[in-house]
């Protein structure tokens, strides 16, 4: 994948829209635009993690071994990804959006966080390739 | 030089006899990932609840009449409490309660144990009082199936999050041992 090129770059962009265009048709359809804070989730998911991966592991420690704030990071991102799929569900199940808009947030906002899953992956490959 | 670990101390009162799990090099990771799921999982499901119950409506047909039961602050506590236990556990050194060699001081071993009895016990009346509260407030009073449903998403939080904790500590301790292993 280290030279996955520009096609590659091209899908995720396409799959990206087409996540946020899901989210933002959830919310525009219904006139309801709390869903739109599923968007926000995802796009906060990645964040703990990026935070955190440089706080542990020194050159004496090995990559998977993790310390106390990498863990802190994988927890937050854990406790994100399910908030992202759980707000909707809980919305919908209250009745303040309508079922339909919560099966189009959660569509749309599964497809941002593979996005950027995917993209993280094959920039980190490239990554170690460089060393 | 260093001892291998043996099986049974006797001087240990608070064993912790976790088996061990193989779940390749990355069960430290998963199980990091899998307790900050549960514990997202845990707080929705009352989250869920709560909501729930402020948007309660009356039945259609009779909108006189209102819904006869809230979730209130009481419906708060049994989770706050599993949430300050899972703290209070998290929080101790792990080496401590298992009273290896190499600390100055015996009673930070003791004190240990004791901060950890704190968040077991914190944890366990959490669990608790939250059937004590379904049963008490819920099912008592024979409501209908969804006001009951308050007191079992409160139960399942508490479920939810002793299980958080349990997974979080032992995908932690493996990976101390897996630690010690290398250090001999």
């Amino acid at each position: 994948m280290g030279h996955a090129g520009i096609k590659t770059v091209i899908l995720l962009s396409f799959v990206l829209a087409v996540g946020f265009l899901m989210i933002i048709l959830s919310c525009a359809l219904y006139s309801n635009w709390l869903p739109l804070l599923v968007a926000l989730t995802f796009v906060l998911a990645p964040l703990p993690n990026a935070v955190f991966a440089h706080c542990g592991g020194d050159d004496f420690s090995t990559d998977y071994e993790g310390s106390g704030p990498v863990d802190l990071g994988r927890f937050i991102t854990a406790i994100i990804v399910v908030t992202g799929f759980a707000l909707p569900l809980v919305l919908a199940h209250s009745e303040i959006i309508r079922p339909a808009a919560c099966a189009m947030s959660i569509i749309g906002g599964a497809l941002v966080y593979g996005t950027i899953l995917a993209y993280t992956a094959t920039f980190r490959q490239e990554e170690s390739d460089y060393d | 030089m260093s001892l291998p670990r043996s099986n049974y101390d006797p001087r240990r009162v608070c064993l912790n006899p976790f088996p061990n799990f193989s779940l390749g090099k990355y069960r430290r990771t998963i199980g990091v990932y899998l307790a900050g799921g549960l514990f997202a999982l845990a707080n929705w499901t009352f989250l869920d609840a709560a909501i729930l119950s402020a948007h309660a409506h009356a039945p259609y047909g009779e909108p006189e009449l209102p819904p006869p039961v809230h979730v209130t602050f009481a419906d708060w506590v049994p989770g706050i409490c599993s949430l300050l236990g899972m703290l209070v556990v998290n929080l101790i050194d792990k080496d401590r309660v298992r009273g290896e060699e190499g600390f100055q001081d015996p009673r930070a071993v003791w004190r240990a144990r004791l901060f950890l009895f704190i968040g077991f016990a914190l944890m366990a009346g959490g669990l608790a009082g939250s059937v004590a509260l379904l049963v008490l407030k819920y099912i008592t009073h024979a409501y209908e199936e969804q006001y009951t449903y308050y007191g079992y998403a409160s139960v399942s939080q508490n479920v939810a999050l002793m299980l958080s904790a349990i997974v979080l500590w032992m995908s932690q301790s493996v990976g101390n041992e897996y630690e010690y292993n290398l250090s001999i």
